[in-house]
Protein backbone atom coordinates (compact mmCIF):
# COMPACT_ATOMS: atom_id res chain seq x y z
CA UNK A 1 0.00 0.00 0.00
CA UNK A 2 2.53 2.36 0.97
CA UNK A 3 4.60 1.88 -2.27
CA UNK A 4 1.18 2.16 -4.79
CA UNK A 5 0.66 5.18 -2.78
CA UNK A 6 4.02 6.59 -3.37
CA UNK A 7 4.23 5.22 -6.87
CA UNK A 8 1.03 7.11 -7.69
CA UNK A 9 2.49 10.29 -5.82
CA UNK A 10 5.57 10.49 -7.90
CA UNK A 11 3.37 9.93 -11.10
CA UNK A 12 1.04 12.59 -10.11
CA UNK A 13 3.52 15.06 -9.37
CA UNK A 14 5.65 14.70 -12.78
CA UNK A 15 2.37 14.69 -15.04
CA UNK A 16 0.36 17.60 -12.88
CA UNK A 17 4.12 19.26 -14.09
CA UNK A 18 4.17 18.11 -17.22
CA UNK A 19 0.42 19.28 -18.12
CA UNK A 20 1.18 22.70 -16.68
CA UNK A 21 4.29 23.09 -18.50
CA UNK A 22 2.13 22.28 -21.88
CA UNK A 23 -0.22 24.58 -21.18
CA UNK A 24 0.88 27.73 -19.53
CA UNK A 25 4.49 27.78 -21.09
CA UNK A 26 4.20 25.58 -24.62
CA UNK A 27 0.94 26.06 -26.11
CA UNK A 28 1.92 30.37 -25.11
CA UNK A 29 5.37 30.26 -27.15
CA UNK A 30 3.01 28.29 -30.13
CA UNK A 31 0.78 30.67 -30.80
CA UNK A 32 2.44 33.49 -29.57
CA UNK A 33 5.97 33.09 -31.32
CA UNK A 34 5.19 29.95 -33.21
CA UNK A 35 7.75 28.04 -31.45
CA UNK A 36 6.11 24.53 -31.20
CA UNK A 37 9.30 22.93 -29.25
CA UNK A 38 8.04 22.73 -25.56
CA UNK A 39 4.63 21.67 -26.83
CA UNK A 40 5.39 18.99 -28.88
CA UNK A 41 8.24 17.61 -27.28
CA UNK A 42 6.87 17.69 -23.66
CA UNK A 43 3.66 17.11 -24.79
CA UNK A 44 4.67 13.95 -25.92
CA UNK A 45 6.56 12.86 -23.02
CA UNK A 46 2.99 14.02 -20.83
CA UNK A 47 1.32 11.47 -23.11
CA UNK A 48 3.69 8.80 -22.11
CA UNK A 49 3.74 9.55 -18.50
CA UNK A 50 0.26 9.76 -18.40
CA UNK A 51 -0.26 6.23 -19.13
CA UNK A 52 2.14 5.04 -16.29
CA UNK A 53 0.26 7.35 -14.02
CA UNK A 54 -3.17 6.13 -15.40
CA UNK A 55 -1.80 2.19 -14.45
CA UNK A 56 0.00 3.33 -10.86
CA UNK A 57 -3.26 5.01 -10.39
CA UNK A 58 -5.43 2.42 -11.39
CA UNK A 59 -3.35 -0.47 -9.16
CA UNK A 60 -3.87 2.27 -5.92
CA UNK A 61 -7.83 2.82 -6.20
CA UNK A 62 -7.84 -1.00 -6.88
CA UNK A 63 -5.84 -1.56 -3.38
CA UNK A 64 -7.87 1.49 -1.68
CA UNK A 65 -11.35 -0.25 -2.99
CA UNK A 66 -12.45 3.35 -4.50
CA UNK A 67 -15.75 3.02 -6.17
CA UNK A 68 -16.15 3.85 -9.79
CA UNK A 69 -16.85 7.53 -9.33
CA UNK A 70 -13.82 8.56 -7.94
CA UNK A 71 -11.69 6.31 -9.94
CA UNK A 72 -12.78 7.67 -13.20
CA UNK A 73 -11.75 11.37 -11.50
CA UNK A 74 -8.24 10.03 -10.51
CA UNK A 75 -7.61 8.92 -13.70
CA UNK A 76 -8.25 11.85 -15.18
CA UNK A 77 -6.98 14.27 -13.03
CA UNK A 78 -3.55 13.65 -14.75
CA UNK A 79 -5.22 15.40 -18.28
CA UNK A 80 -6.32 18.26 -16.21
CA UNK A 81 -3.74 21.07 -15.54
CA UNK A 82 -3.37 22.16 -11.77
CA UNK A 83 -6.43 19.80 -10.61
CA UNK A 84 -3.71 16.59 -10.75
CA UNK A 85 -2.60 18.13 -7.63
CA UNK A 86 -5.66 19.09 -6.07
CA UNK A 87 -6.74 15.53 -6.41
CA UNK A 88 -3.65 14.54 -5.33
CA UNK A 89 -4.31 16.21 -2.21
CA UNK A 90 -7.59 14.77 -2.23
CA UNK A 91 -6.37 11.63 -2.39
CA UNK A 92 -4.15 11.53 0.41
CA UNK A 93 -6.65 13.50 2.43
CA UNK A 94 -9.49 10.92 1.59
CA UNK A 95 -7.71 7.62 1.35
CA UNK A 96 -4.11 7.09 1.03
CA UNK A 97 -4.02 8.63 4.79
CA UNK A 98 -6.50 6.68 6.71
CA UNK A 99 -5.25 3.70 5.08
CA UNK A 100 -2.06 4.07 6.18
CA UNK A 101 -2.87 4.71 9.55
CA UNK A 102 -5.31 1.63 9.43
CA UNK A 103 -2.47 -0.32 9.04
CA UNK A 104 0.35 0.99 11.21
CA UNK A 105 -2.85 1.08 14.19
CA UNK A 106 -1.33 -2.59 14.26
CA UNK A 107 0.44 -3.10 17.55
CA UNK A 108 3.85 -4.15 17.53
CA UNK A 109 3.37 -7.76 18.71
CA UNK A 110 1.23 -8.57 15.86
CA UNK A 111 3.20 -7.16 13.14
CA UNK A 112 6.26 -10.18 12.62
CA UNK A 113 7.57 -7.89 9.98
CA UNK A 114 7.45 -4.16 9.46
CA UNK A 115 7.79 -2.66 6.31
CA UNK B 1 -18.00 15.70 -13.20
CA UNK B 2 -20.89 13.68 -14.50
CA UNK B 3 -20.38 9.90 -13.46
CA UNK B 4 -22.84 7.54 -13.76
CA UNK B 5 -22.63 7.23 -10.00
CA UNK B 6 -22.97 10.65 -9.21
CA UNK B 7 -26.84 10.26 -10.33
CA UNK B 8 -29.34 9.65 -7.34
CA UNK B 9 -30.51 5.91 -6.83
CA UNK B 10 -33.23 5.92 -8.96
CA UNK B 11 -33.25 2.42 -9.49
CA UNK B 12 -36.16 1.31 -7.72
CA UNK B 13 -38.64 2.90 -9.53
CA UNK B 14 -37.85 1.02 -12.31
CA UNK B 15 -37.70 -2.79 -10.91
CA UNK B 16 -39.99 -4.74 -9.09
CA UNK B 17 -38.01 -6.06 -6.50
CA UNK B 18 -39.58 -9.47 -3.73
CA UNK B 19 -38.16 -8.68 -0.05
CA UNK B 20 -35.29 -11.14 0.37
CA UNK B 21 -31.95 -10.82 1.62
CA UNK B 22 -30.63 -7.47 1.98
CA UNK B 23 -26.46 -7.09 1.33
CA UNK B 24 -25.09 -5.25 3.46
CA UNK B 25 -22.86 -2.30 2.78
CA UNK B 26 -19.25 -3.42 1.80
CA UNK B 27 -16.72 -1.97 3.68
CA UNK B 28 -15.20 1.56 2.88
CA UNK B 29 -18.51 2.24 1.39
CA UNK B 30 -19.23 5.04 3.87
CA UNK B 31 -17.44 7.53 1.50
CA UNK B 32 -20.90 8.64 0.43
CA UNK B 33 -20.40 11.20 -2.07
CA UNK B 34 -19.38 9.90 -5.09
CA UNK B 35 -22.43 6.58 -4.84
CA UNK B 36 -20.66 3.97 -7.31
CA UNK B 37 -23.26 1.83 -9.10
CA UNK B 38 -21.83 -1.32 -7.44
CA UNK B 39 -22.58 -0.49 -4.18
CA UNK B 40 -26.00 1.24 -3.58
CA UNK B 41 -26.52 -0.49 0.43
CA UNK B 42 -30.19 0.59 0.43
CA UNK B 43 -31.39 -0.90 -3.01
CA UNK B 44 -29.35 -3.59 -3.19
CA UNK B 45 -31.76 -6.13 -2.17
CA UNK B 46 -31.31 -9.68 -4.00
CA UNK B 47 -33.79 -9.24 -6.73
CA UNK B 48 -36.54 -11.88 -8.19
CA UNK B 49 -34.59 -13.15 -11.44
CA UNK B 50 -30.84 -13.88 -12.43
CA UNK B 51 -27.97 -12.05 -10.67
CA UNK B 52 -26.86 -9.99 -14.28
CA UNK B 53 -30.31 -8.24 -14.27
CA UNK B 54 -28.19 -5.33 -12.15
CA UNK B 55 -26.85 -5.02 -15.72
CA UNK B 56 -29.94 -3.11 -17.01
CA UNK B 57 -30.92 -0.48 -14.41
CA UNK B 58 -30.37 2.77 -15.07
CA UNK B 59 -27.68 3.88 -13.45
CA UNK B 60 -26.07 0.38 -14.82
CA UNK B 61 -27.33 1.16 -18.71
CA UNK B 62 -26.02 5.08 -17.99
CA UNK B 63 -22.62 3.64 -16.88
CA UNK B 64 -22.44 1.34 -20.39
CA UNK B 65 -23.68 3.93 -22.02
CA UNK B 66 -20.70 6.39 -20.87
CA UNK B 67 -18.23 3.98 -21.58
CA UNK B 68 -19.93 2.94 -25.04
CA UNK B 69 -19.39 6.90 -25.98
CA UNK B 70 -15.86 6.91 -24.31
CA UNK B 71 -14.07 3.89 -26.20
CA UNK B 72 -15.80 5.19 -29.54
CA UNK B 73 -14.70 8.34 -28.57
CA UNK B 74 -11.40 7.24 -28.05
CA UNK B 75 -10.93 5.33 -30.80
CA UNK B 76 -12.15 8.25 -33.40
CA UNK B 77 -9.89 10.28 -31.47
CA UNK B 78 -7.01 7.39 -32.41
CA UNK B 79 -8.68 7.44 -35.98
CA UNK B 80 -8.13 11.48 -36.20
CA UNK B 81 -4.29 11.69 -35.16
CA UNK B 82 -3.85 8.52 -37.66
CA UNK B 83 -5.18 10.59 -40.59
CA UNK B 84 -2.81 13.74 -38.94
CA UNK B 85 0.13 11.38 -38.93
CA UNK B 86 -0.31 10.17 -42.32
CA UNK B 87 -1.03 13.73 -43.71
CA UNK B 88 2.52 14.38 -42.44
CA UNK B 89 2.52 15.16 -38.40
CA UNK B 90 5.05 12.83 -37.44
CA UNK B 91 3.79 13.84 -34.09
CA UNK B 92 0.68 12.23 -33.96
CA UNK B 93 1.84 8.63 -34.12
CA UNK B 94 2.38 8.56 -30.50
CA UNK B 95 -1.06 9.48 -30.05
CA UNK B 96 -2.39 7.02 -32.88
CA UNK B 97 -1.59 4.38 -30.89
CA UNK B 98 -1.95 5.53 -27.50
CA UNK B 99 -5.72 6.81 -28.13
CA UNK B 100 -6.73 3.06 -28.76
CA UNK B 101 -5.02 2.02 -25.32
CA UNK B 102 -7.17 4.67 -23.53
CA UNK B 103 -10.55 2.97 -25.02
CA UNK B 104 -9.15 -0.81 -24.21
CA UNK B 105 -8.49 0.72 -21.04
CA UNK B 106 -12.03 2.20 -20.58
CA UNK B 107 -13.33 -1.30 -21.69
CA UNK B 108 -10.80 -3.75 -19.19
CA UNK B 109 -12.15 -0.69 -16.37
CA UNK B 110 -15.40 -1.46 -17.43
CA UNK B 111 -15.01 -4.82 -17.25
CA UNK B 112 -14.15 -5.04 -13.75
CA UNK B 113 -16.61 -3.00 -12.09
CA UNK B 114 -19.45 -5.64 -13.62
CA UNK B 115 -17.06 -8.57 -12.46
CA UNK B 116 -17.34 -7.07 -8.81
CA UNK B 117 -20.51 -6.74 -8.92
CA UNK B 118 -21.25 -10.16 -9.84
CA UNK B 119 -19.15 -11.28 -7.20
CA UNK B 120 -20.74 -9.08 -4.29
CA UNK B 121 -24.29 -10.30 -5.52
CA UNK B 122 -23.38 -13.77 -6.15
CA UNK B 123 -21.69 -14.37 -2.76
CA UNK B 124 -24.28 -12.09 -0.89
CA UNK B 125 -21.55 -11.28 1.14
CA UNK B 126 -19.36 -8.64 1.40
CA UNK B 127 -15.57 -8.50 2.08
CA UNK B 128 -16.41 -7.31 5.49
CA UNK B 129 -18.91 -10.19 6.47
CA UNK B 130 -15.59 -12.25 5.38
CA UNK B 131 -12.90 -10.39 7.20
CA UNK B 132 -15.09 -10.59 10.42
CA UNK B 133 -15.74 -14.66 10.06
CA UNK B 134 -11.34 -14.95 9.69
CA UNK B 135 -11.48 -12.48 12.43
CA UNK B 136 -13.72 -14.60 14.60
CA UNK B 137 -11.74 -17.41 13.73
CA UNK B 138 -8.19 -15.65 14.44
CA UNK B 139 -9.56 -14.94 17.96
CA UNK B 140 -10.77 -18.31 18.85
CA UNK B 141 -7.10 -20.08 17.80
CA UNK B 142 -5.43 -17.64 19.40
CA UNK B 143 -2.92 -18.22 22.43
CA UNK B 144 -3.50 -16.10 25.01
CA UNK B 145 -1.35 -13.18 25.67
CA UNK B 146 -1.00 -13.32 21.93
CA UNK B 147 -4.58 -11.00 21.34
CA UNK B 148 -5.75 -9.30 18.26
CA UNK B 149 -7.62 -5.84 19.39
CA UNK B 150 -11.05 -6.16 20.56
CA UNK B 151 -13.35 -4.33 18.23
CA UNK B 152 -12.71 -3.00 15.28
CA UNK B 153 -9.46 -3.92 13.20
CA UNK B 154 -8.81 -1.64 10.40
CA UNK B 155 -9.56 -3.35 7.22
CA UNK B 156 -5.92 -4.65 5.39
CA UNK B 157 -4.15 -5.92 8.75
CA UNK B 158 -5.30 -9.06 8.99
CA UNK B 159 -4.44 -10.16 5.87
CA UNK B 160 -1.34 -8.38 6.27
CA UNK B 161 -0.39 -9.80 8.80
CA UNK B 162 -0.93 -13.66 7.29
CA UNK B 163 1.10 -12.73 4.52
CA UNK B 164 4.32 -11.84 6.06
CA UNK B 165 5.22 -14.65 7.72
CA UNK B 166 8.54 -15.26 5.78
CA UNK B 167 11.04 -12.93 7.02
CA UNK B 168 13.19 -12.14 10.34
CA UNK B 169 13.30 -15.90 11.19
CA UNK B 170 16.20 -15.53 13.28
CA UNK B 171 14.44 -14.68 16.43
CA UNK B 172 13.03 -17.87 17.90
CA UNK B 173 10.06 -16.28 19.28
CA UNK B 174 9.52 -14.13 16.38
CA UNK B 175 9.74 -17.98 14.72
CA UNK B 176 7.35 -19.38 16.27
CA UNK B 177 5.14 -16.60 16.54
CA UNK B 178 5.20 -16.38 12.18
CA UNK B 179 5.22 -20.24 12.30
CA UNK B 180 1.63 -19.90 13.98
CA UNK B 181 0.62 -17.41 11.60
CA UNK B 182 1.23 -20.01 8.67
CA UNK B 183 -0.87 -22.69 10.11
CA UNK B 184 -3.38 -20.01 10.13
CA UNK B 185 -3.00 -19.01 6.84
CA UNK B 186 -3.53 -22.09 5.85
CA UNK B 187 -6.39 -22.67 7.79
CA UNK B 188 -7.99 -19.99 6.06
CA UNK B 189 -5.99 -20.38 2.72
CA UNK B 190 -9.83 -21.97 1.10
CA UNK B 191 -12.17 -19.13 2.37
CA UNK B 192 -12.29 -16.58 -0.49
CA UNK B 193 -9.78 -15.15 -3.45
CA UNK B 194 -10.27 -11.75 -2.41
CA UNK B 195 -7.85 -12.85 1.03
CA UNK B 196 -4.96 -14.06 -0.75
CA UNK B 197 -5.31 -11.10 -3.22
CA UNK B 198 -5.80 -8.51 -0.91
CA UNK B 199 -2.49 -7.48 0.19
CA UNK B 200 -1.35 -3.88 0.71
Amino acid sequence: MRAAALRYRVMAYITGVLIIVVCFVGIPLQVAAHNTIISNDVATVHGFLYIVYIIVAYILARKLKMRVGPTVLLLLAGTVPIMTFFVERWMQRKYIGPALAAESATPPQQQPVSR
Amino acid sequence: METPDSTPPAQAEAETYLTGQVVPKASGSDQAEFDAPEADDDTTQAPSGPVWRFLYQPRWIAWHLLVFAAFWGMLWLGDWQYHRAMGGNGLSWAYTFEWPLFAGFAVVFWIRTIKDEFQQRRGGVTEADLLAAAMEQARATLPSGAMLPNGALPEGILVRMLEQQDAEEDDPELASYNAYLAKLNAEVKGHNKWLRELHS
